[in-house]
């Protein structure tokens, strides 16, 4: 990953590149101009939170999807125990994936969550209980939809590593069966 | 079998080759019948009908056919075929999983529905439940974080003084005791998924967010104390059944109290704030 966006590339959908920013940074904004000049907490943090939760759906679902292919949930399966799916596009597919559109979008993930970090430690400085606390459920969701998605991108990874590996395999037992029909 | 061999084979490598190809001709028959195998479908729930959201899709190419069991007299090629993984999302198999490319406002349906759904499910009363045990199997933190957030204005709006300090307090009580409670139960030998339990106890703050907005509309300390002691009671009532079959059965007064003893200290809340 490089820290040049692809030149002489468009997006490939501005639209929900706009909609994966633009949650993220009015979160960001509301809380950091309304905490400097509007007292009353309870709006600040329903507010921020719930731009921060629709962020957080937004990127699990929409763009996700979208820009870069990959998803990620838990389920609970009949036995009771609770297990991470992975979902991913097939290999062509990813391979066809705007540079751009995957370049904004891990970017953005990881600023905004190095942001948070920041305004917290100015929380934790200034000894604020309560603006920690919103600036927890923020942070909160920004790092499970990073981790999220990277234990998913590894997963898709692996997966094209496996297939890639069963192909060889049964490419190679085919052969031998051949080989020994022709002998035979 | 070649017809044109001048020397008659030896007799154990005849059998040998015959044995090579009846076991070359066993898997070949065999091989289209065992296509992958689809995930059964999930357990059809008491409620709406949700969008199905497996992620398993049918391969659309034959697999590559199992390959001989190793046999005495036949040194074979390593093992057959190994099973999918089982999310196998598509590496080059078939068409794209239904999931990644659905329109948006199918995903959308799809978790407004399971909000209410695992509403239902838990806290209106349901005598035909099959296994409270299973309750929320498909859980999800939306309908908690809302019906917290409104409990602390609900209790926010009420209060005179200090209005957002009681917002903190009521939220933080709330998002920290269900994670305690959480954690209570783990610690005693429990079998509950965290996120499972987190959810559970979310939503059965529905009844005290119906009370609290009751209380809040009219001021009377006789009737809040009734309806308080109503929805405190509806709302264990939904906690009990998860919570009871998730630890063992002498420790199960040990899970239930800290999550009673939390509803109390909300409904004291709803009732002291003026």
């Amino acid at each position: 990953m490089d820290l040049n966006p692809h030149a002489g590339e468009n997006y490939a959908h501005p639209k929900t590149c706009l909609f994966h920013v633009i949650f993220k940074a009015a979160a960001l904004a509301f809380y950091i101009l309304f905490a400097l000049f509007i007292s009353n907490f309870v709006i600040i943090f329903v507010v921020t939170v719930l731009l921060a939760a629709l962020d957080f759906w937004v990127v699990k679902n929409v763009s996700g999807r979208i820009l870069v292919g990959l998803r990620w949930w838990n389920e609970i399966n009949d036995l009771g125990e609770s297990v991470w799916k992975f979902e991913s596009l097939d290999q062509e597919s990813l391979a066809r994936m705007n540079k751009k559109d995957s370049w904004l979008f891990w970017w953005t993930l990881y600023l905004t969550a190095a942001a948070w970090i920041v305004l917290a430690i100015f929380s934790l400085i200034r000894l604020q209980a309560d603006y920690l606390l919103v600036i927890g459920v923020c942070l909160t969701l920004s790092i499970a939809n990073i981790v999220g998605f990277t234990k998913c991108r590894k997963d898709a990874k692996q997966k094209i590593q496996q297939f890639a590996s069963q192909t060889i395999a049964a490419q190679v037992s085919s052969t031998i069966q051949s080989a020994i029909f022709s002998a035979v | 079998m070649s017809h044109s061999d001048t020397v008659p084979l030896h007799q154990s490598s005849q059998s040998d080759i015959d044995e090579i190809e009846s076991l070359i001709n066993a898997s070949v028959q065999s091989g289209p019948a065992t296509v992958l195998p689809a995930r059964p479908p999930s357990p059809p729930r008491a409620s709406i009908p949700v969008v199905s959201s497996s992620p398993f899709i049918q391969s659309n190419l034959p697999p590559p056919p199992p390959l001989p069991s190793p046999n005495q007299k036949v040194p074979s090629v390593p093992a057959p075929a190994p099973p999918p993984p089982p999310s196998i999302g598509a590496s080059g198999f078939g068409p794209v999983p239904n999931t990644l490319t659905e329109p948006v406002w199918d995903t959308v349906k799809r978790d407004l529905s399971r909000i209410v759904s695992n509403l239902k499910l838990v806290v209106f009363p349901n005598p035909y439940r099959e296994d409270p045990g299973k309750a929320l199997r498909d859980w999800d933190l939306w309908g908690p974080f809302f019906f917290i957030v409104f409990l602390g204005l609900a209790l926010s709006w009420s209060a005179s003084v200090k209005k957002s300090e009681v917002f903190a307090v009521a939220f933080a009580l709330l998002a920290a005791g269900a994670v305690i409670l959480t954690l209570n139960v783990l610690l005693l030998g429990g079998h509950i998924i965290f996120f499972q339990s987190l959810s559970l106890l979310g939503y059965c703050l529905f009844p005290l967010d119906v009370g609290a907005v009751i209380c809040m509309l009219k001021d009377n300390v006789m009737l809040k104390v009734i309806v308080v002691s109503v929805t405190l009671a509806w709302s264990s009532w939904a906690a009990y059944p998860f919570m009871s079959s998730a630890v063992n059965p002498r420790r199960k007064a040990l899970a239930l109290y800290p999550v009673f003893l939390m509803y109390v200290s909300v409904g004291f809340l709803i009732i002291a704030i003026d």
